[in-house]
């Protein structure tokens, strides 16, 4: 089979199951559930196949031997060097009106291939994970039917050759979000949050709907390839007043999908859905689509737009922390986590380096996940109990979800040598790259990213003090085991990939060259020459040993303030809270911003939407009363309510006048 | 008068006979055989515009209809397929010196809308005969009246029984609401009426001065096309011809602000004469728009673009708001059904081969989509007794069935690619891009207004817990959808999943019919691709050359 026909039977495997599980499984859970993980595992071990066997580093970029005047822009040069050569490309015309195409194809460059793999590999785990975690729910099968058609919309978005495509996968992941989410529908918190998950990602959608019909008008083409030559050759098209319009809107689609500012208020919500959801939808993948669409559009992106992701990206890397430290629920400290992740991928894009985002999506989904997956095993273990202070001492009576849950919590704070480290590390080198360049203020980005880093530590370490150490601090958690092997399997997997898959960016000698085959070549290629390239510049200018250094005594710090906080409080609540309720209470609300749109919601949308409707009914009593609707139609009106005074009798009557009308005319 | 097919005869005739025999001799016949002619009156029309649509797809050779029609059949022709239109009819039922002669034929703008008028009536027939009404007969036997005049508007190539049928549709569906109606019925129907009589009056009076102005002196549309073509924008007063035409048929699809009798009218209508109406009939006057006014006045819209933009744009954000605020399922139906006709103006409003596309589509998959919303919220009455939202709450653990099919009924209406209805409103967007970035923007918000609208309706009814004076209601058992129910949403939902999956199913008949007044503004890159330099290979291409310098 040829490299598109393997793409199309890895994206439509799930759609398959889907179907099938919609039409005939819906009453066997058990048969669904297998059915989805075998298609997950199949997904998998194609993708890998695909990606081992069809890449081919002697396949070049751009013509070798083409003379200097026509070669692609310097920054395209650099992005194709992320991106790679085009491994596959297909288009199929799906809907023409005059010559406007819609198309649905393949763009499989390098950066596909990486995201296919994250998305595929994490995907069937995660499943793995579901069949133990949902063994005894009801509504199984809807559960594994709504994965498959999540994995179909994901793989879409991984390997959309146009923008259009790109938004029809965009809104499907949506729509698989949604119905996750209200998997427990009955509680009053899931309806509430999925509905509110649908709704404000659509936002963020109708400005990158907009941004897209405008790219179709602006460079006349929505196809990537199309684009990447356009850009290539014109790098002058990207400035200017359409360039950054477009630029923004595209954003807007990021911004709503990553929970970026100020859209992130679906995200911790989100929570409501089953924990494997959270984990593969809202931590692993779909969060990081947003990311993964920037680099794919990196060309794209003026300056402006780019200060604007790295600014608010800086921001909630800072603020998302903070607030992580004021959440009692485990999955929501978590979601905040994984905000402040997508802030520092964020920031790397803005800051001119997508392939470290990249990076960082990558180890961030193995991280992640885990921590999710752990936290699964753990309110699993504790009948479904979410508060952190109602856990505790799980350390010996979970012992494997406990040294999972320590390998994640530790690359998440990025600990030398753990894979966060890395992706992370280099984030915030490269911010410190910024202001020392291009000036002062940028300095700001690199204090943000940095503070993250710091409430990352001081999170993380609150979590893992909380729950896993000191004496238990309920029933539940008294009585507490580990969980079975389809739990445990994927977090020793993801586990132990959280520690090492860094390792893949260092040629250790010792290692044989193992090491880089963590990762298969052709998706590593798309952060390896990033993150070696800003070493070497870091190197020259001699900066690298300090900032490393720096990094690692603000984690240190981070990890033995919050122990020595948290990890020896005896206080059955938050000890924070005990001490200053003020700030926890700042922090737990955080920002305000849900109360401001719900206000906004409550008090304006609805009174004004009230008020119009009500205009409208009394339009409506008037105008059936009166027929008075203006001009013509109300001199009109006016006559044809005497002649109809009620009666269909006089209406036919009319109508038969109107003939003989007629009828004299054209005879006269 | 040489190629007849018989076939859009009888998709007209069926309908209409069964019906006549209903309402004549219902109440003597067995009630089998009555339910037996119900069934073959309702099938028919359906299979008919089934078949037509697959043999259309199978044969796609066509062009569009107006430009061949003056050259003679050549002799190889099939008998059911002139190069302009599919199941060429005509016939001179005694009228022919008037210009009246009974045209019909498909081409490939009609024939969306007559699968449209075949799929909604067969669904609507369905679940009438599944619902207890009293005289069952005389009610199967008006919608059939209803199905027979929808099936011979979108056949009719001729301006006079185009009008025709779309008041012979539109007389039952009064006399249903005022009969069969909920509480106000009499009320409401008497509004629609009105409303509607106004309507098509306005219309009329533009249909016969184009007729006296065009100096085809025939109502065929075909030959008022050829009349009209040679002399663009000639037509004595065509700005004036056209207003009436926008305005009679606006009232018709319920433009803003004419819109006030469809929420109270469809509130009050029985659930099958809802869905014939909003989901069939209501296109009647957008498709006479696209299909006749632009058309043969070429050019006009230009004068009345604007004004009807800022109306469209009244129906999406106005009334998309107004529709936030219904606290009652039917009336939220009725109001949203108001606001996505205005992205069909939009589409209009164009005069653009994308624009036109848009409406088409979404025309069709509005009608799909409209229909099996009110068929299920119906169902959610059967159950619940009330369609105030206030009032409900968790039926999903009742009725799994039932709340699957609304969520899907409710994104269709929301727009979620895979049904029919994105593909309508993306094309839409795309081409009123070109006449007004901002008016597209403002337009867009009408897709987070209708996602708020959806979902709410969605979380109050099905999620949740019931409240406690439900609690008593559920305390009996509640069915799930019964097969009356779930055959005609499936038959609609069916549908808009198989045109959302494959919009090329529409858009070659359309892109083959659409007349040259819809003259296409291409994408307007800037920039010309010569080159590509992602190679493939690692043989060394020939040196290439930069693509062409981008236009001032």
């Amino acid at each position: 089979m040829n490299l598109p026909m393997l793409l199309s039977l890895i994206l439509l495997l799930p759609l398959g199951s889907a179907v099938v599980i919609a039409l005939f499984l819906r009453k066997r859970g058990n048969l669904a559930a297998l059915l989805s993980i075998m298609v997950g595992f199949t997904v998998m071990a194609l993708s890998l196949y695909v990606i081992l066997t069809s890449y081919n580093p002697a396949r070049t970029v751009y013509p070798a031997g083409s003379p200097e005047s026509s070669l692609p822009s310097a920054a395209m040069q650099n992005w194709l060097g992320m991106a790679g050569p085009v491994w596959a490309e297909a288009s199929h015309h799906w809907l023409q009106f005059g010559d406007y195409v819609f198309a649905m194809g393949f763009h499989f460059n390098n950066l596909s291939a990486l995201m296919l793999l994250v998305v595929s590999f994490v995907a069937c785990w995660i499943q793995l994970f579901s069949a133990g975690y949902m063994a005894d729910d009801e509504g199984k099968a809807r559960f594994f039917g709504g994965l498959s058609i999540f994995m179909f919309s994901m793989l879409g978005i991984v390997l959309a050759d146009n923008l259009v495509m790109l938004f029809v996968f965009w809104e499907l992941v949506g729509f698989s979000s949604y119905m996750l989410i209200a998997h427990y529908y009955t509680t009053d918190f899931a309806n509430m949050a999925s509905k509110k998950a649908f709704i404000v990602n659509r936002i963020g959608d109708l400005g990158f709907l907009l941004g897209i019909v405008w790219c179709w008008d602006h460079y006349g083409t929505v196809r990537l390839s199309e684009l990447e030559n356009i850009i290539g050759y014109h790098p002058g098209l990207v400035a200017g007043g359409a360039a950054t319009g477009i630029g923004l809107l595209l954003m807007c689609g990021f911004v709503g999908k990553s929970a970026q500012f100020p859209l992130q208020v679906w995200l911790t919500d989100a929570m409501a859905g089953p924990t494997p959801v959270s984990a593969l939808i809202h931590a692993a993948t779909m969060v990081a689509a947003g990311i993964y669409f920037l680099a794919r559009v990196f060309f794209l992106l003026p300056p402006f737009t780019l200060h604007w992701i790295m600014w608010s990206g800086a921001a909630m890397t800072a603020c998302a922390g903070l607030w992580a430290l004021g959440q009692t629920d485990i999955k929501k400290t978590l979601a905040y986590s994984t905000l402040s992740h997508l802030g520092y991928m964020a920031t790397a894009v803005g800051l001119g380096y997508p392939q470290l985002a990249m990076f960082h999506l990558a180890m961030h989904a193995c991280f992640k996940a885990t921590l999710f997956l752990g936290s699964g095993s753990v309110i699993h273990a504790c009948h479904h109990e979410q508060d952190i202070y109602k856990m505790g001492g799980l350390r010996k009576k979970m012992p494997i979800t406990a040294a999972t849950f320590l390998l994640a919590s530790l690359a998440n704070c990025a600990v030398p040598f753990f894979s966060g480290a890395y992706s992370k590390d280099s984030i915030i080198s490269a911010a410190y790259l910024k202001g020392h360049d291009e000036g002062l203020i940028y300095y700001g980005v690199y204090a943000l990213v940095l503070f993250g880093a710091l409430c990352t530590a001081l999170y993380t370490c609150r979590l893992f003090a909380v729950v896993f150490l000191g004496k238990a601090r309920s029933e539940e958690a008294e009585h507490a085991h580990e969980s079975g092997a389809s739990i445990t399997i994927p977090l020793i997997v993801l586990g132990l990939l959280s520690l090492a898959a860094g390792w893949t960016v260092y040629d250790w000698k010792w290692a044989g060259g193992l090491m880089t085959g963590l990762i298969p070549s052709g998706c590593a290629q798309v952060f390896l020459g990033g993150f070696s390239a800003l070493e070497h510049t870091l190197e020259e200018k001699g900066l690298g040993h300090g900032l490393e250094i720096i990094n690692v005594i603000v984690v240190l710090a981070g990890l033995a303030a919050s122990y020595a906080f948290y990890g020896r409080s005896a206080a059955a609540g938050d000890p924070l809270a005990a001490k200053s309720p003020g700030a926890f209470r700042v922090l737990e609300r955080h920002g305000w911003f849900d109360d401001v749109y719900d206000w906004y919601v409550a008090q304006i949308q609805q009174h004004f939407c009230d008020v119009l409707a009500a205009l409208d009914k009394l339009a409506i009593q008037f105008g059936g009363g009166q027929v008075c609707a203006g001009g013509l139609s109300g001199l009109a009106g006016a006559l044809l309510r005497r002649a109809t005074v009620g009666s269909i009798h006089a209406y036919v009557y009319w109508f038969l006048a109107g003939v003989c009308c007629y009828w004299f005319f054209a005879v006269r | 008068m040489t190629s007849d097919s018989l076939i859009l005869p009888q998709a007209i005739g069926v309908p209409f006979v069964a019906g006549l025999v209903l309402l004549v001799k219902g109440r003597e016949m067995a009630p089998w055989l009555a339910r037996a002619v119900a069934w073959v009156g309702f099938l028919v029309p359906a299979l008919t515009a089934l078949c037509a649509w697959w043999i259309f797809s199978m044969h796609p050779a066509g062009t569009p209809i107006f430009e061949q029609s003056m050259t003679a059949a050549t002799p190889t022709q099939l008998l059911w397929r002139t190069p302009e239109m599919l199941f060429p009819f005509e016939r001179d039922i005694g009228l022919g010196f008037l210009g009246l002669t009974l045209k019909l034929g498909l081409n490939g703008l009609s024939l969306p809308m007559f699968v449209l008028a075949g799929i909604v009536g067969l669904a609507a027939g369905i679940y009438a005969m599944n619902t207890s009404v009293d005289r069952p007969q005389a009610y199967w036997g008006l919608l059939l009246f209803i199905v027979s005049g929808a099936m011979g508007v979108f056949a009719s190539l001729n301006l006079f029984y185009f009008y025709f049928f779309h008041e012979f549709a539109l007389i039952p569906t009064f006399i249903l609401i005022g009969w069969w109606g909920g509480p106000g019925g009499r009320a409401a129907a008497m509004e629609m009426t009105i409303y509607l009589t106004l309507g098509a009056m306005l219309s009329l009076l533009g249909l016969l001065a184009l007729f006296f102005k065009s100096g085809a002196h025939s109502f065929d549309l075909v030959s008022m096309h050829a009349w009209t073509l040679p002399a663009t924008a000639t037509v004595p007063s065509g700005h004036k011809i056209f207003g009436l035409l926008l305005f009679g048929f606006g009232i018709l699809v319920s433009l803003w602000p004419f819109h006030s009798w469809a929420p109270t009218g469809y509130a009050a209508a029985p659930t099958p004469a809802a869905m014939l109406h909003a989901g069939v009939l209501k296109k009647f006057g957008l498709y006479g728009l696209l299909q006749i006014a632009v058309p043969l006045l070429p050019g006009e819209m230009a004068g009345w673009s604007h004004l009807l933009a800022w109306l469209a744009l009244g129906n999406v954000v106005v009334i998309g708001l107004v529709t936030l605020a219904q606290r009652d399922l039917k009336v939220m139906l009725g109001y949203s059904s108001v606001m996505h006709m205005g992205y069909i103006f939009l589409g209009i409003v164009c005069v653009s081969a994308m624009g036109a596309g848009g409406a088409v589509l979404l025309m069709f998959a509005h009608g799909l989509s409209v229909a099996a919303l009110f068929l299920l919220s119906d169902a959610v009455f059967q159950r619940t007794r009330t369609y105030d939202f206030g009032a409900m709450g968790g039926l999903c653990k009742k009725a799994p069935v039932l709340s699957a099919f609304f969520v899907a009924a409710t994104f269709a209406g929301i727009g979620l690619p895979g049904f029919a209805n994105f593909w309508g409103e993306f094309g839409v967007f795309v081409a009123l891009w070109k006449f007004s970035p901002w008016m597209t923007a403002a337009a867009a918000l009408g897709v987070v207004i209708s996602a708020i609208y959806g979902l709410r309706a969605v979380s109050r009814i099905f999620y949740g817990e019931p409240s406690p004076a439900f609690q008593t209601l559920f305390d009996q058992p509640v069915a799930d959808l019964r097969p009356g129910e779930r055959w005609p949403a499936i038959i609609l939902l069916g549908a808009l999943l198989l045109v959302g999956f494959w919009p090329g199913l529409l858009s070659r008949g359309i892109n083959e019919s659409l007349p040259t007044a819809y003259q296409d503004l291409r994408p307007s890159g800037h920039y010309v691709l010569t080159l590509n330099f992602i190679s493939e290979t690692t043989a060394a291409p020939t040196p290439a050359a930069p693509p062409a310098a981008p236009k001032p």
